[in-house]
């Protein structure tokens, strides 16, 4: 297999154009034939002086993590790029600005503090910016054009990609930009003397193909106007907001409506309305938002009307770390809210992953008549990945609504006890398909009930809707050895690319491992762990949260212990720390 | 208590290292900061033909010191621009300042380009540093036919290493490339006598007229002056060596006083308070010959390393010769110190 994996930081501080030319990267990359993951770390503060990260990893190969640490570190602003230096691989390649305005204080130059192996590369990138646009504007262009240069990445075709980025804007600004990469491209081929290793050169990605760049949040999107949704309610948080601005702009297009609420409660109760109205309805939110909505959640659950609410986490409590990642609301996701509330919670694993499990929630959601929670993470939502274009959506998944039959009108009962716990459902409007529709307990006709044959009768039937969810789950992935292993790494979520790299590297290191993945979290199959389970000598959970939430849920289940491997750093799970992890437990 | 000095050495051969041992040694609580153009650590110059030729591995160059205390900085890949010495303030040209109490200066020697050769770089390969070395490696043992521009300490190596390895070469000799000292007609004709058995062939002073890209190699015309003929060479790759000169740009326009490399006293301090120079950047008062003098060599470079340490630390130590201060040039045995008035045996073995 030919290898080839580099791993691109541009740092700077929030103005500088650090995501721009990150985006540039990956889209050049793709249009390369390279595999990308790109993702970018930004301050909570929507402009200012804040820290700015834009990771871009590039392989030949399929890759499922981002890389924990950088091969290449473009430094536009010292004092953040300083904080940077401990990603930076011990022989990496570090591109920084050596004439600023004025000298830096001793230990405030990201030059000064490199570590010794680490090869620096001095650009002149505010000079050469103005030179090439008058301004400093164009430094993050410069620094991109040197680094180009350095990797002997041909400059025209990289021209071309800043081209397209900067398509739609004025004839002065495409030309600024790229008058600065170019600038920095030859000055850097004229004045500096190439002494690492890292090329492109002979690399050979595999010719081009019609690849869909996109991240997380534009891939729920776009799943769910191919869904068919025809409503959108929510509130701006971050990281989900995304969502909303691009249903803003697309669902009108398609006859639908982006309602912005004044609060999440609202948002819900609106999806909740539309899904009782019979329309295929979404909200987006992060960790604050959803514990709001679950003062609502419980109401599509005991009425039975479809939802969905993609949690797209971040760091928390309360608002917590707005724009790091983390996986701590795996416990508000399944169980959160009061009373025996199940429904069914969905996390894809990446980009791809996102899309299908979108088009899974709307089907689910309307066939069990019940509440899909989709979860995210702050690194799913943003990071982007050039995936293949997705596969049209089943037509099954479009139209899932179970109508009762002509015959089932006459005394039609809404909640009617059936063996696969789902009662036929009329849309309002529909002739003799009148029924009740409340949040106390009711009977099959929908009417209120409080005594206890009632409320044990159709809390069963709830749970046994939930449990029948199952056998739509999409098979769990198990990626390794067969046989017995020493290993066995049970993720979820956007942890478990993370997982599957890790233990690809134990295996090459004759660690005999698999990984084991679902995205159906709720219900959870929990047979097919177990027998996983068997196999395994070892079984390691790494997560984004502190104590353990999902290691703990499949405790319960699995009767055995589990090593918990546990980070809030508000950075993406690392395929590095999980193989350390393994390294000690083999 | 930890002491407030702020050590800065400037270069980090063996001058710089030998400083830095000893002021680790007798000053354990100072803060220390070495700062070195080169991007890897402390190596052997000298070794860098036996590396290349395979005698030795890459690891094995490398003089790993102890650099494992909280207080010792290692700074690699950053280049001093300059010294401003009444403030104490050195200014890398990354544009990072940096304040020092005391400082030493061994920052070593340079190529020193032949400016006739200017044109020819393009051309030229050399191995000054292990990243040359490390680059044309490989060159080297694909390549069968050499020429050899120069000379100079390494070049010599560089010819003892293409002999090693079996490898055909023609040398052509600049006299004058030997700093600090210039090889006289006596010393010529016997590294001629030396090696031209080896197969090794010498011209002296022939100049480049001219090198295009020939075959995957080079052909090279060269002129001779005395017979005023031209001479057409084809060989696979071309080096140079054309002699070094002090490491001190940086010290130029600041107050230093400077001849060709940095002056001081036999007790290696500079015009400066509290700024010391050591190694081959130096040159030291004789105070026998009332004259600067520079020396060149390892053994050197360590001595006064060490010196110039204990002096910053308040002793008054004479520079004193090493050793070993002579060194074997095809049998030709050159001083590398030479002030003193005793005349020791030649030691075969010297160090560069």
């Amino acid at each position: 297999m030919n290898t080839f994996d580099i791993v691109i930081e541009i740092c700077g501080s929030a103005g500088e154009g650090t995501i721009s030319a990150g985006e540039i990267l990956a889209r050049f990359m793709s249009s390369q034939g390279y595999e990308i993951m790109s993702f970018d770390s930004y301050p909570a503060e929507i402009r200012g002086f804040g820290k700015c990260v834009a990771h871009t990893r590039v392989n030949l190969n399929p890759i499922y993590s981002p890389g924990k640490y950088a091969d290449v570190l473009i430094a536009l602003n010292d004092k953040h790029a300083i904080s940077q230096l401990g990603f930076l691989k011990p022989d990496g390649i570090l591109i920084y600005d050596n004439q600023p305005a004025s000298f830096h204080e001793e230990d405030q130059s990201v030059a000064g503090m490199a570590e010794p192996g680490v090869t620096l590369y001095g650009i002149p990138l505010t000079q050469l910016a103005h030179e090439a646009a008058g301004n400093s504007r164009g430094r993050n262009m410069v620094s991109l054009g040197a680094m180009a240069c350095l990797m002997e990445i041909p400059k025209d075709d990289f021209v071309t990609a800043i081209q397209n980025r900067y398509a739609s804007k004025k004839q002065i600004i495409i030309d600024n930009n790229i008058d600065s990469f170019v600038l920095g491209y030859n000055w850097t081929g004229e004045n500096i003397k190439k002494i690492d290793e890292y090329s492109f050169k002979g690399t050979e990605p595999a010719p081009p193909e019609d690849k869909l760049i996109i991240n997380g949040n534009q891939s729920v999107a776009r799943a769910a106007i191919d869904s068919n949704i025809s409503f959108y309610a929510g509130y701006p948080i971050t990281p989900a907001t995304k969502i909303m601005e691009i249903m803003g702009k697309e669902l009108p297009k398609t006859g639908g409506i982006m309602l912005q609420t004044e609060d999440e409660i609202s948002a819900i109760g609106a999806v909740i309305g539309a899904g009782f109205g019979g329309k295929r309805a979404m909200t987006a939110t992060s960790g604050p938002g959803f514990s709001l909505m679950t003062e609502f959640t419980g109401l599509a659950v005991m009425s039975e009307i479809p939802a969905v609410i993609v949690n797209s986490m971040r760091g928390g409590p309360c608002t917590g770390l707005p724009t790091k990642t983390e996986q701590s609301d795996f416990n508000i996701a399944v169980a959160g809210g009061h009373g025996d509330a199940p429904r069914i919670v969905l996390a894809p694993v990446d980009t791809t992953d996102c899309y299908e499990a979108t088009a899974l929630a709307f089907y689910l959601a309307e066939k069990y008549q019940t509440l899909v929670v989709l979860l995210l993470d702050f690194f799913l939502s943003n990071s982007i990945r050039n995936i293949d274009v997705p596969k049209p959506i089943n037509p099954s998944f479009l139209s899932a609504n179970i109508a009762p039959e002509p015959d089932q009108l006459n005394g039609y009962q809404r909640y009617r006890i059936t063996g696969s716990g789902i009662s036929p459902r009329t849309i309002p409007g529909t002739p003799d398909g009148m029924y009740f529709s409340t949040g106390l307990e009711h009977d099959e006709n929908g009417r209120p009930a409080y005594d206890s044959d009632t409320h044990e009768k159709m809390t069963r039937k709830r749970f046994v809707k939930h449990g029948n969810a199952l056998d739509e789950a999409p098979d769990v992935v198990i990626s390794g050895d067969d046989g017995d292993l020493d290993i066995g790494v049970i993720s979820w979520g956007s942890s478990a690319g993370a997982a599957r790299e890790a233990v690809d590297a134990a295996r090459a290191e004759g660690i005999k491992a698999a990984s084991f993945s679902s995205i159906m979290i709720s219900p959870f199959p929990e047979e097919k762990l177990k027998v996983f389970a068997d196999r395994c000598n070892t079984l390691l959970v790494p997560e984004l949260n502190f104590t353990g939430q999902f290691a703990d849920f499949i405790i319960n289940f699995l009767q055995r212990p589990v090593v918990k491997l546990n980070f809030v750093t508000g950075l993406p799970m690392a395929s590095e720390d999980i193989l350390e992890k393994m390294r000690e437990l083999r | 208590m930890a002491s407030n000095d702020h050590y800065v050495i400037a270069g980090n051969g063996p001058a710089g290292n030998a400083a830095l041992n000893t002021l680790r040694k007798n000053d354990p609580e100072s803060r220390i900061t070495i700062i070195s153009d080169e991007s890897v650590g402390f190596y052997s110059k000298p070794r860098l033909c036996s590396y290349i030729s395979g005698r030795i591995e890459e690891d094995e160059l490398f003089i790993h010191e102890d650099l494992s205390f909280d207080n010792t900085r290692l700074r690699l890949g950053q280049h001093i621009q300059s010294i401003d010495p009444d403030q104490k303030i050195i200014f890398l040209s990354h544009m990072e300042k940096i304040n020092y109490t005391k400082l030493i200066i061994a920052s070593g020697s340079k190529p020193s380009p032949s400016p006739y050769m200017t044109q020819f770089m393009p051309y030229l390969k050399s191995i000054t540093d292990f990243h040359e070395a490390k680059t044309h490696k490989q060159c080297i043992h694909d390549a069968q036919q050499f020429l050899v521009l120069g000379g100079d300490l390494v070049g010599f190596k560089f010819i003892d290493m293409l002999i090693s390895m079996g490898k055909a070469a023609t040398l052509i000799l600049y006299p004058q490339a030997f700093w600090p000292f210039v090889l006289d007609s006596d010393m010529v004709d016997r590294i001629t006598a030396s090696l031209e058995p080896k197969g090794i062939r010498i011209m002296v002073n022939d100049r480049i007229q001219s090198i295009q890209d020939a075959d995957g190699g080079y052909q090279v015309a060269t002129l001779n002056h005395a017979r005023n003929e031209i001479e057409e060479h084809y060989c696979d790759q071309v080096f140079a060596f054309s002699g070094m000169t002090p490491n001190i740009d940086f010290a130029c326009k600041k107050g230093f006083d400077i001849d060709h490399g940095i002056l001081v006293n036999e007790y290696l301090r500079t015009r400066f308070q509290d700024v010391y120079a050591c190694g081959s950047c130096a040159q030291i008062f004789n105070p026998i010959l009332k004259v600067y003098q520079t020396t060149i060599g390892w053994t050197n470079a360590e001595t006064q390393g060490e010196i110039a340490a204990l002096n910053l630390l308040g002793a008054n130590q004479v520079t004193r010769l090493a050793p070993q201060k002579y060194f074997d040039l095809e049998g030709v045995k050159i001083k590398t110190s030479w002030w003193d008035d005793t005349d020791e045996n030649p030691n075969p073995d010297g160090d560069f």
